[in-house]
């Protein structure tokens, strides 16, 4: 059963006069638990289809289905409400709010959500030590490293429980080990929780985790290629063997 | 829409705080707002506080000196101050009065034209025939006799005593124990004259009663003019001047007395309501002058804060928060600056206007002005809870109207747009 579905997708900026066609007709589906890498050149349009497909973006034409919602014809309220409740997001540069502590970060969503305050303390709790940052809770943003960031980001992203996690560019600004440690926990997260996962990249290590690669080129899906499961981790690798 | 404000308000506990993290983060920027706030604030308590000192002595000063809380004479007196408007008091009436509730002390006068002479010139003056002993509790002229070259205040109402005021006997030349002459005229409309000894001196803060006005004991005057025992009035004092409409119409019952008309000092000196009123216009100013300094502050400091956070509040917004929610986080962190600089210009205020309430404000230097309007040459202010609340309504208030278009601009971001702004 699938999570996103997409027919004839088009979008097309104005960019000063001069029409630029970002997306040309993508058709996709995308479903439940996948692990999914879209990959390809700067200006190829996969962060434009991640943001329709976040509902961050209106496309120009065509259909396009998340969590059975229909994007295309919801008022910004509505498209809130889809991002709060079943979608979380990653991002490249973490994007944290600064006055909030991790917990706190983490907590926000929950809070939005109405969730309880104990509930959503003990849910934040949880989900930060999962990711790694158990003693790190109530540490600022500017307080933590890049990898840790990221991570809090991740847990903000799923404390919710979401359907879909979108990632853009999650690892572009890590180093090769913090990166490669961040997609491992994803992938486990992927794996336990049962959340799919959709990143938009152009990290070879990220297209090499991917369980399924869509290459996109020009707007246009050039290749889909679904691998048996995505590779581990060098690093982890390591600690098996010993 | 009331689902949306539940959820709102179950957040509202979050969204102040964060609102208050993000007033400290830019520390010197919040301070200044903060401190041009308060400043305004303090400006306008005190001014407030000072205009409230002069009213309320201006008003006391009158009624201590020439009003009296309600006053009892023939019909017609109050607008044509003849002698032969007199009446005579019945003592069971007078006893009535005295007996009403909140009602402090009665004492009749006699009061006429007059003309004051010396070997040096001559005024023409307005003179008081007074119970010494039972104005002391009517007017305060007693204590604005003065204690200096033998001057002191009346004892004996039949005596060919007279008190003048200092301003009077400078212009007359006089000293304490020299004679005058008292020119009235007597029932008949006989002019007569009188020669009368100067016993005291006094200065009230009211300089046209200074310039006009002369007291002596009743009896004599009464004994001059052939008045017998009628009077022109009968002072009544009530335990405070703001009660005098509910004591008025009790006072009426008891007089029951066609002939005679009673007024309240709101009816017998409608200037000073309406110089009350005056003043009040004039604080309006001064809010205004508040309402604008904080107007352009608040919202010059949000619209500033809002675009350095254009990304952050953009990423807000693609996780979920709703923009009502940005909206709310927005008015909040408005309000928490309004709220710190309204709290220190009230503490500040609150205690400056104590210290200088301690020995008040000395404006000797616009002496005859403030003697003209009678509130004294030191103005003691005073802050009532009433000028407090209506501070911060004006400042919360208008906090949240300089707030309204960051807010609203805040709250209309796109996410996407604003995720792309660094």
């Amino acid at each position: 059963m699938s999570i996103i579905t997409i027919s004839s997708l088009t979008k097309t900026y104005d960019g000063g006069g001069i029409e630029v066609k970002a997306l040309r007709g993508i058709d996709l589906a995308i479903g439940r638990g996948e692990f999914t890498a879209i990959a390809g050149p700067s200006g190829s349009g996969k962060t434009t289809l991640l943001n329709l497909i976040g509902g961050l973006d209106h496309p120009t034409s065509g259909a396009l289905s998340v969590a059975g919602s229909d994007l295309n014809h919801m008022t910004p309220r509505q498209l809130s409400d889809i991002r709060l409740n079943k979608i979380g997001f990653i991002f490249q540069a973490y994007n944290l709010i600064p006055v909030l502590s991790a917990l706190e970060n983490v907590e926000y969503i929950l809070l939005l959500q109405g969730v309880k305050k104990n509930e959503r303390r003990d849910r934040s709790r949880r989900i930060l030590e999962e990711v790694g940052l158990g003693n790190e809770i109530n540490r600022l943003p500017k307080e933590l490293s890049g990898g840790q960031q990221q991570r809090v980001a991740v847990a903000r992203a799923i404390v919710s429980e979401p359907e879909l996690v979108l990632a853009d560019e999650p690892t572009a600004n890590l180093d090769q080990k913090t990166g490669s440690s961040l997609l491992d926990l994803m992938h486990d997260l992927n794996h336990q929780k049962n959340i799919t996962f959709l990143f938009s990249t152009h990290d070879a290590m990220v297209m090499d985790y991917a369980e399924r690669l869509i290459r996109l080129s020009d707007g246009m899906i050039i290749s889909d290629e679904k691998k048996k499961s995505g590779r581990q981790s060098p690093v982890k690798k390591i600690k098996k063997k010993k | 829409m009331i689902a949306n404000m539940m959820e709102t308000a179950i957040n509202i506990k979050t969204f102040i705080m964060l609102g208050w993290r993000n007033l400290w983060r830019q520390k010197r920027r919040s301070l200044v707002v903060i401190l041009s706030i308060t400043i305004g604030v303090v400006l306008m308590l005190l001014q407030i506080a000072i205009m409230n000192g002069m009213i309320t002595q201006m008003l006391e000063n009158n009624i201590s000196t020439k009003l009296g809380h309600i006053s009892i004479a023939k019909k017609g007196f109050f607008d044509d101050m003849k002698l032969e408007s007199n009446f005579l008091p019945d003592p069971r009436m007078l006893d009535r009065i005295s007996k009403e509730k909140n009602v402090v002390a009665v004492a009749p006068r006699v009061k006429a034209f007059a003309m004051i002479r010396t070997s040096e010139a001559s005024r023409g003056v307005i003179v008081m025939g007074i119970y010494p002993d039972r104005e002391k509790n009517i007017s305060k002229i007693n204590e604005y006799t003065l204690n200096e070259e033998g001057s002191r205040y009346l004892d004996d109402p039949s005596a060919n005593d007279i008190l003048i005021s200092k301003t009077l006997a400078e212009k007359l030349d006089v000293v304490v124990g020299d004679k005058v002459v008292l020119l009235v005229q007597d029932e008949d409309n006989e002019m007569t004259g009188v020669g009368l000894t100067v016993r005291g001196l006094f200065q009230t803060p009211v300089r046209d009663y200074d310039n006009g006005v002369v007291y002596m004991g009743i009896k004599r005057l009464q004994e001059i003019t052939g008045l017998k025992d009628n009077v022109s009035e009968v002072m009544v004092i009530v335990k405070n001047k703001d009660i005098v409409d509910s004591v008025k119409p009790r006072i009426m019952k008891s007089v029951a007395d066609d002939d005679l008309e009673i007024l309240t000092w709101k009816e017998m000196a409608p200037f000073l309501l309406s110089a009350i009123a005056m003043i009040d216009k004039q604080m309006i100013v001064f809010y205004f002058i508040v309402f604008i300094t904080i107007i352009f502050s608040i919202a010059n400091t949000l619209i500033m804060s809002i675009m350095e956070r254009f990304h952050e509040l953009g990423v807000m917004k693609s996780i979920g928060t709703r923009p009502s929610q940005i909206f709310f986080i927005i008015m909040f962190e408005a309000m928490n600056l309004g709220a710190v600089g309204l709290a220190a210009g009230v503490v500040v205020s609150i205690a400056a206007v104590n210290i200088l309430a301690i020995k008040g404000i000395d404006f000797s230097l616009f002496m005859e002005a403030m003697r003209q309007w009678g509130a004294g040459s030191v103005i003691y202010p005073l802050i009532y809870v009433k000028d407090i609340i209506i501070s911060i309504v004006v400042v919360e208030f208008t906090t949240l109207l300089a707030a309204m278009y960051p807010a609203l601009k805040a709250a209309r971001i796109k996410p996407l747009e604003a995720l792309h702004y660094i």
